[in-house]
């Protein structure tokens, strides 16, 4: 029988879904649900992961040590897992702290074609011990021989895994598929994949993923996640055990994990609004969302439009900034047009 | 660094040349140039000639070529001081000219670390090519030249399949030149090819070895090759990680044969030919990271994931070397993994 | 055109480091009115920055420092544009030859620079360092924000650069680039907390680098941030004339934010490397001052 690796993001991706403000009791509760159901690996931290907390993506309630001390306390055959950033996190002032309160599993992550800028944190992690995935986020901008070739980076530099991020919620079943497929068949290291639902894949996308030979797969519970959320967790667990692939997580405890992200955590059911089928299409980071709502309020300018520009210059995660200067030219569009 | 473990290095060089001393006659008296001087095989190539000067008075001298000497003076100072080897600051690409006294060469400036090939692919390409080149053409003009040792690397002969037979020379391998990680073996088997074309132009007296993997003192952990990760894994006490099935065959000479068996095919191996400088002593994965666990005394769990299915072995077929040179490995795999463990707890360098 | 006199001569000035920084750096120094390159340093004859400063009839060396050294009647001023780890090396012999020293490294061994800013107080120092690129687009800013407002509590600098503009140095020195701007935003800007972010975006045809500042300050006084940077912006214009402001100082979502892109002027980086171009640009700034002075000391 296969296995399937979930790596649950509820406390990471989902982050992003409440501006970054989870709450102590918000970990103690979830964190305790997901080791009871025998959840692998736990993700915690801002959405952006370690160090990202910043005007520039949103600020966090908690800081990253007190995020990962509750959890640590919390998680005893889960394994606590962090996102990290090259450019965001640094190894003195980040990794540091997070290796000293026992991290288990490190994700570094970079934009698809800059793998390069991972070298030394994952050097840094591996000399520590730690188990280390490497992560390319907004995958679907890169062709498969361009995702392959900064993999085999990451794999040299000692990675232990390759994950690769639907940032956006872009893909097709097809497209997965075939990228999967491809990383499989060319790497030593497990491949593994990062559902988004922007365009209503997530499922569909996580099942073609693990048929094509993927054996992590992410997840939130309740689907927990930026923009239209993640693939959903207790879902995807039903669905692999009616396929045949062994999760080793308890059914009814994940539910009951994920009932506690829908009454204490979650501010709304991640649903697939307009704008996120808009940035779906147009290719651009699902966590823009709220910066782009925050925007188009602000400046009188339909969020839509900010999307469909975003797309257009091929923004990366982290150019956050960008939106306010895109909502500003937008609007002073519209005031000449309305003077013209 | 420690007398303790001087000592020791000393010592394996002693066992190393134990009764094949009079195989290095050639060299007694000569000037080598080492390319790559102050790295893990310029190091134990200049241990094991202290000893051959100190013990043997062969009266050898080394000029070792380095791009970072500080490094050098602080990992091996009893070296750096020595009168008889000179340290020059120069990357091989910018040699002018050889001293005209020279009379052996050995190009040993490489950089084996993967990480380095992937993300600086132009420059360690540049190393290799325009090294080799440079190196080649300079020694044309030496009026003395006895021998010049190409170190290439058993990497040229590419990806291993499934339960592949030990390696021989004549094996032609397979590169996919199409992908990142073939830059280092392409360069390297363009360095070959260099060579020659040297030797059949100019006659250069190439000789080339490709060596497979090592262990053990001078090395660091910090690569991120299987063998590290269990050693530094095990000395901190924490889970020694096998993705596979732990299957996968490997084997491990110990740098003193290394370094004897390198001199030897300096001093006797035949121009134009190329020589495996390896173990053929095969382990599987899963019996190296036990062995490490039981040598360190480690309370690490270890843990096979079964998440691919590589059988690969890549284990050197040594019999061209065994057969007409006399060479043998006179220090097997525990020994190999109880001394470099000991190396590493002494050093503190387990990271 | 400035009036000056015929006899001024020009300062002589050495490159060490023959890669692209250098090469650009010596074609700026070529159109510079103040300063003469004596002489182009690298450690290999035939690369292309050499083969370009032989094409400008520029003499060059492979010798490394030595060439300093053994004839330091050469130069006065030196740009080191080698590696940190070089510069280190290279600090110590300038300061024992008495030359003046203009470091692109991130060494980080001499006195902070931002000629928009500190240009005359740096004239006092024998090493000068160009900090990092961001820093030169963004602590301009950082100053003014600093100078304007009664209290600053946070300042945030994000720049986005072109992958093509980051080579396998940068790369791999990601944590040192946020570390030195971070301390550069805080040493010039007084802010009680400074992060630094970096991105790297693959577009084709490459952007221009983009630096956003955003602070933390409770009581924004706009009307006078506006004026200042609109008057900060003018004076980096006169040496990075490239340098533009594409979102103005503004207060939106709590915090106040402006943004500036850097187009390079194409000497010998491409255009898109705006992050390259403005340190380069910075260090001739700081070079010019510099011989204007020992002109001046020399009547």
């Amino acid at each position: 029988m296969k296995n399937v690796i979930i790596s649950d993001s509820t406390l990471r991706d989902g982050s992003h879904a409440i501006s970054h403000k989870l709450t102590k009791e918000h970990i103690t509760a979830y964190a305790k649900a997901a080791d009871a159901a025998g959840i692998p690996i736990v993700e915690v931290g801002h959405g952006n992961g370690l160090g990202a907390s910043s005007l520039q993506v949103g600020l966090s309630l908690l800081d990253d040590r007190t995020m990962l001390e509750t959890a640590r306390k919390n998680l005893t055959k889960s394994k606590l897992g962090i996102h990290v950033i090259p450019g965001f996190a640094t190894i003195k002032k980040d990794l540091t702290m997070a290796f000293e309160l026992g991290v288990d599993v490190v994700r570094l992550a970079c934009h698809c074609t800059e793998a390069d800028i991972t070298e030394r944190h994952i050097s840094f992690a591996r000399e520590r011990g730690k188990e280390v995935f490497g992560v390319l986020m907004m995958s679907h901008m890169a062709p498969k021989e361009v995702l392959l070739d900064e993999a085999l980076k990451m794999q040299s530099y000692g990675a232990e895994g390759l994950i690769i991020m639907d940032s956006a919620g872009a893909y097709l079943p097809g497209d997965v598929q075939s990228r999967i497929t491809h990383l499989v068949s060319h790497l030593n290291i497990p491949v593994g994949f990062h559902a988004h639902n922007n365009l209503g894949m997530s499922i569909a996308n996580s099942v073609a993923a693990v048929e094509a030979g993927a054996q992590i797969i992410d997840a939130s519970a309740k689907g927990f996640g930026a923009g239209a959320g993640n693939a959903q967790l207790e879902v995807l667990v039903a669905v692999f055990e009616k396929m045949g692939y062994k999760t080793n997580i308890d059914l009814y405890k994940a539910l009951d994990a994920a009932d506690i992200v829908e009454k204490e955590i979650m501010d709304a059911a991640p649903s697939i609004k307009s704008v996120s089928i808009v940035s779906g299409l147009a290719g651009v980071f699902s966590a823009f969302a709220k910066h782009v709502a925050i925007a188009a309020k602000e400046y009188n300018v339909d969020p839509r439009d900010i999307f469909f520009e975003l797309g257009k210059r091929k923004v990366v995660a982290g150019q956050e900034d960008i939106i306010v200067e895109v909502a500003l030219a937008l609007s002073d569009k519209k005031k000449r047009g309305q003077h013209g | 660094m420690v007398s303790k473990l001087i000592d020791l290095v000393k010592a394996d060089c002693e066992e190393a040349l134990a009764s094949s001393v009079s195989q290095l006659e050639k060299l007694k008296n000569q000037k080598i140039f080492i390319t790559g001087g102050t790295g893990f095989v310029g190091t134990w190539l200049a241990e094991i000639t202290a000893f051959l000067n100190d013990r043997y008075h062969f009266n050898t001298s080394l000029l070792l070529l380095s791009r970072n000497i500080d490094a050098y003076r602080e990992k091996a100072p009893h070296l750096a001081a020595r009168k008889d080897m000179e340290l020059i600051p120069m990357d091989v690409r910018n040699i002018v000219e050889i001293p005209s006294d020279v009379t052996y060469i050995i190009h040993a400036a490489a950089t084996p670390d993967n990480r380095q090939h992937v993300s600086d692919p132009l420059g360690v390409m540049a190393t290799i090519t325009k090294g080799t080149s440079v190196l080649l053409d300079s020694s044309v003009k030496l009026p003395g030249l006895k021998k010049i040792l190409n170190i290439s690397s058993g990497q040229i002969y590419g990806k291993q399949g499934q339960g592949s037979e030990a390696i021989k020379e004549t094996f032609m391998g397979a590169i996919d030149c199409n992908t990142i990680t073939s830059v280092y073996p392409e360069a390297k088997r363009y360095a070959e090819a260099l060579c020659c074309a040297y030797w059949s132009l100019y006659k250069v007296p190439a000789v080339i070895a490709r060596p497979f993997a090592f262990i053990g003192p001078y090395q660091f952990l910090d690569k991120p090759w299987a063998i590290n990760n269990f050693i530094r894994d095990a000395l901190n006490n924490n889970t020694i990680r096998i993705i596979g099935n732990g299957l996968p065959m490997r084997s491990y000479m110990y740098p003193s044969d290394m370094a004897f068996w390198l001199l030897r095919l300096l001093a006797e191996g035949n121009p134009g030919t190329a020589y495996n400088v390896g173990s053929p002593e095969g382990i599987s994965l899963k019996d190296l990271a036990e062995k490490i666990k039981q040598f360190v005394g480690a309370k690490s769990k270890i843990d096979i994931k079964n998440m691919n299915e590589d059988r690969s072995r890549i284990i050197p077929d040594v019999t061209l070397c065994r057969e007409s040179l006399g060479l043998t490995v006179k220090v097997g795999i525990d020994k190999t993994l109880q001394r470099s463990i000991l190396w590493f707890q002494e050093t503190g360098h387990t990271r | 055109m400035n009036a000056r006199n015929n006899n001024t001569k020009k300062v002589k000035v050495a490159i060490l480091g023959s890669g692209n920084i250098g090469t650009d750096l010596l074609v700026k120094t070529l159109r510079s009115p103040y300063l003469e390159c004596s002489i182009f340093i690298g450690r290999n004859l035939s690369s292309k920055g050499m083969s370009k400063a032989l094409s400008l009839n520029v003499n060059v060396s492979n010798q490394g420092s030595d060439a300093i050294i053994k004839n330091p009647d050469c130069c006065e001023i030196v740009f080191d544009a080698t590696s940190a780890l070089s510069h280190q090396h290279h600090a110590k012999i300038l300061s024992g030859l008495h030359k003046i020293a203009i470091d692109l490294t991130p060494a980080k061994v001499g006195h902070f620079c931002i000629p928009a800013i500190n240009l005359d107080e740096c004239l006092k120092y024998n090493n000068i360092n160009m900090i990092t690129c961001g820093g030169q687009s963004s602590i301009p800013l950082a100053h003014v924000i600093g100078q304007t407002q009664k209290q600053v509590d946070y300042i945030e600098v994000v720049s986005t650069i072109a992958s093509k503009s980051a080579g396998p140095a940068t790369r791999l020195n990601l944590d040192e680039y946020v570390d030195t701007t971070e301390k550069g935003i805080m040493l010039f800007s007084n802010c009680k907390q400074a992060k630094a972010i970096l991105n790297l975006n693959p577009a084709e045809p490459c952007i221009n680098m983009q630096t956003t500042i955003s602070a933390l300050v409770p009581e924004p006084d706009l009307v006078a941030l506006e004026k200042s940077v609109n008057a900060m912006v003018a004076k980096i214009q006169q040496y990075v004339p490239n340098y533009r402001l594409v979102i103005p100082p503004t207060y939106e979502n709590n915090r106040i934010i402006m943004s500036v892109k850097v187009q390079g002027m194409g000497d010998f980086l491409p255009s898109y490397a705006g992050n390259l171009d403005i340190i380069n640009c910075a260090a001739i700034a700081v070079a010019e001052e510099f011989a204007k002075k020992l002109t001046d000391s020399r009547g």
